[in-house]
């Protein structure tokens, strides 16, 4: 068995949410099937509190073994970094998370503010949050980066706004078994972070000729113009699709970077900055005159029915 | 006198929730709500771009975001009166209905009915009943609702692409039309759902169950076989025993935003809703016309640079004041409606709009801990049939628009609100655009007026009052506390701006 300890900071709740649509395997098989044993969760756990505080103090005094500590939030430091602004009986979170992180086999950022900073960290962060072991894409986090945890890694970042529901309970399911655990340049779990937003959007055929939506509601593609982040964004959305049945860019909507570090950028998030008529990030690796060339070819050869944005998506 | 100080801290509600009481020979004599957390998502939105609004609101609750879309897109709508066509208004109001049932029943079964299970109970007569039921992770209800939610919010991935927070709605309409393919899934989903809903939660069909019509009524129904062992059956005997039908009531009067915007007739300037709004006259016991424009917030008792009485949103600001050792102990501010402290969730939603039934137990009993549960569980029957006719007008109007593109694409510089009935209660946005950007965003969500603390004129809130008299067995586990505070289906997060005092809080003698 891996005992699990579910902890929420600056959060909104949205990975706890987000994780009970979870199906394969969901929130409930991980306790029953992958061998999870559940020591706390703040939305679903009914000890009393009386019996809750007994089971934090026995796992920072090593009586009780943490395997897995799942941090949902941001880590939140104001004021003047005493953290006070996110508090447990007048103890600051952050001295919490702190000391139950010494004490885990691994620690897990749940979601895009446990991992960077996320919605909170962003404009002019209001409670000086930071992420576990980064702030944004950098060193800054409540841990330095060669922090690790009693497993020998650093926290392992499972990035999302919300995290993915499968990139969650498959990664919790991967740790319970002791599987080693690949990651990314910013600690994400490669197997969910090694495709891009784009593959599997049903807009594909639009985005290949270049046919692209100047407002929201159409069909075609939202990279020129509506700011979609697809191509620069790794997360299994539109290859593991949300709730069994759909994602953001299949239903229209941009995708707006969530799991990256720096989201949500600065900037008009359904507007795209070009240089001339082409954005000003392309998708990841690509070199922009020759990018410019092939959209120009691929707009000539688009094909009526694309042209006439008729397919459906 | 055996006078005692505690501050309970209470899981499994959304967020982090403390609550300083001062009990009296083991009674709350008095009662302050506290939330642990600030994040200051009011002064992340400003000098963004107004349509930011449409994905950063939605993130400042997990449950409840869908809600915060509908309310800061119809509020950027406000400004311009953009115009919504019907099939949008149909979507957006069927989305709110899936997260609105995912809420309903995760609350109650998942959150609520557990307390029950306390060992505090295993000598009662139905404790085996609820430990089959409702204990976390094994009992058959506890399950299947694990699996129904799951299902129902499939319907908001359909349109919006995925649960929780996606930004499917739009100055205008909402992005992907209704299809076919899309209302046979929904279909299939509601189907479920409302099967389960008649078998094994109330333990009828729907209609039946809608036409019950008062409160003699009901009770007769508690007795007999199908409701009596249904799920709302077996705790409204158990709560019922516990006199949580006569405790608890908090304050009288109750506001309602309105459910539903009535696709035909709604504008963004004509507030036209399926479900009337009103504010709910607790004293003279009668429903009166909503005037948004009587909504102010105080901050008297918050840690926000202070102002004399009440603003309106429009002229609210979110300025921190951090002043731990004063007789200032929260980060929430205490919305007020005029000078009356309200209460808002379904049990206002439903005596506003006069469901017969809920209406005649409100009179008979008054305003309970068990009936803002029992009503909870009871506007999922209207959620469902207003689901139904909306997936019918849907499939009739399968070439209607999904979107109006406003006229140049952007947003004129102004002022407006969107009222949404959220899960909770009422949640309101109201923005100001100054030169294209965000100058000003204020949300008073639902957990902000039921959790309000005192006010300028030192009025508690609708928690705080409802506590007030609770008797607590066990401090160290007060499941009398949780009982209370779970039938209010508190959100902390959705206060916003919450803070910690970080000491226990002392009140004379």
């Amino acid at each position: 068995m891996a005992t699990l300890y579910w902890m929420q900071t600056g959060a909104c709740g949205g990975e706890t949410l987000a994780i009970l649509g979870a199906q394969s395997p969901s929130f409930e098989m991980l306790v029953s099937d992958f061998g999870i044993e559940l020591l706390w969760h703040p939305s679903l756990s009914h000890v009393s509190p009386r019996r809750h505080e007994e089971i934090r103090h026995e796992i920072v005094a090593g009586s009780i073994p943490l395997d897995i500590l799942c941090v949902e939030g941001s880590i939140v430091t104001a004021p003047r970094g005493t953290g006070l602004y996110d508090s447990h009986h007048g103890r600051a979170r952050m001295e919490i998370v702190r000391e139950l992180a010494e004490r885990a086999g691994v620690v897990v950022a749940m979601g895009t503010c446990a991992a960077f900073g996320g919605v909170p960290a962003s404009g002019p962060n209001p409670s000086d949050s930071i992420g576990l072991q980064f702030l944004h894409d950098a060193p800054g986090g409540l841990f330095p980066p060669d922090w690790r945890s009693r497993r020998g890694l650093p926290v392992v970042n499972v990035s999302g706004c919300p995290t993915h529901p499968h990139t969650m309970t498959q990664t919790l399911a991967a740790l319970a078994a002791g599987s080693p655990l690949e990651l990314d340049a910013i600690n994400r779990p490669k197997a969910f972070f090694n495709t891009l937003v784009h593959q599997g959007c049903t807009r594909n055929e639009y985005h290949e000729y270049d046919v692209e939506d100047g407002a929201l509601g159409g069909r075609a593609c939202m990279f020129f113009n509506l700011g979609c982040q697809g191509p620069m964004t790794q997360a299994v959305c539109n290859d593991d699709l949300w709730n069994g049945v759909g994602s953001k860019t299949r239903a229209g909507v941009p995708c707006f970077g969530c799991t990256a570090p720096n989201f949500p950028r600065e900037g008009d998030l359904f507007a795209t900055d070009k240089i001339g008529d082409v954005p000003h990030r392309l998708p990841a690796g690509v070199e922009r005159a020759r990018y410019m060339a092939y959209k120009n070819l691929a707009r000539a050869a688009a094909p009526e029915r694309v042209k006439n944005k008729t397919m459906d998506v | 006198m055996a006078r005692l100080e505690l501050n309970v801290d209470l899981n499994r509600v959304e967020g982090d929730l403390e609550i300083g009481l001062v009990l009296e020979d083991g009674v709350v004599v008095e009662a302050r709500t506290i939330g642990t957390m600030y994040r200051g998502f009011e002064q992340i939105l400003l000098g963004r771009a107004p349509l930011d609004a449409l994905v950063l609101t939605p993130r400042v609750c997990g449950i409840c975001g869908t809600a915060h879309l509908f309310a800061a897109v119809t509020a950027l709508e406000h400004i311009a009166a953009t115009p919504v066509p019907p099939n949008a208004t149909r979507i957006r109001n069927l989305c709110l209905i899936a997260e609105g049932l995912q809420n309903d029943l995760r609350q109650t079964f998942l959150f609520f009915a557990p307390d029950f299970c306390n060992p505090r109970y295993a000598a009662e007569p139905w404790f085996e009943d609820h430990i089959r039921a409702f204990e976390p992770f094994a009992g058959a209800i506890y399950r299947e609702t694990l699996a129904m939610t799951r299902r129902a919010v499939e319907i908001v991935a359909h349109f919006g692409g995925q649960w929780p927070h996606s930004s499917y709605m739009t100055p205008g309409g909402v992005t992907r039309p209704a299809d076919i393919r899309r209302l046979a899934a929904c279909r299939t989903v509601l189907a479920e759902v409302r099967r389960w809903y008649e078998e094994r939660i109330v333990g009828m069909p729907l209609d039946a169950w809608l036409a019950i019509p008062d409160a003699e009524g009901y009770l007769a129904r508690l007795e007999e076989p199908g409701h009596g062992s249904s799920a709302l059956g077996l705790l409204a005997r158990s709560a019922r025993a516990l006199g949580l039908h006569r405790t608890a009531g908090g304050v009288a009067d109750m506001i309602s935003y309105g459910s539903w915007c009535d696709p035909m007739h709604w504008t963004p300037t004509a507030d036209v809703r399926i479900l009337p709004s009103g504010f709910y006259d607790g004293t003279a016991g009668r429903v009166e016309p909503l005037d948004q424009s009587l909504i102010n917030e105080h901050v008297r008792h918050s840690w926000f640079r202070p102002y004399e009485g009440g603003r309106h949103p429009w002229k609210g600001e979110t300025i921190p004041n951090y002043q731990p050792h004063s007789d200032r102990y929260t980060w929430a501010k205490a919305p007020r409606y005029g000078d009356r402290v309200v209460q808002t969730g379904p049990l206002a939603e439903l005596v506003v709009a006069g469901d017969p039934l809920t209406v005649s137990l409100h009179r008979a009993e008054g305003s309970s801990a068990w009936l803002r549960q029992f009503a909870r569980v009871r506007r999922i029957a209207f959620e469902l049939e207003q689901a139904r006719v909306t997936l019918d007008e849907l499939a009739a109007d399968l070439g209607g628009e999904h979107v109006l593109t406003p006229a140049g694409g952007g947003l004129p510089d102004g002022e407006g609100h969107g009222l949404v009935m959220a899960a909770r209660g009422g949640l309101g946005h109201w923005v100001r655009i100054e030169n294209g950007a965000i100058a000003g965003y204020q949300i008073v969500t639902p957990t902000s007026w039921n959790a309000s603390p005192r006010d300028s004129e030192g009025r508690p809130g609708h928690w705080e009052q409802s506590l007030v008299g609770i008797a607590v067995r066990d401090p160290d586990d007060p499941v009398e506390i949780g009982h209370v505070i779970r039938s209010h289906d508190p959100c902390l997060v959705c206060t916003v701006h919450m803070l910690d005092t970080g000491r226990r809080i002392g009140f004379g003698p």
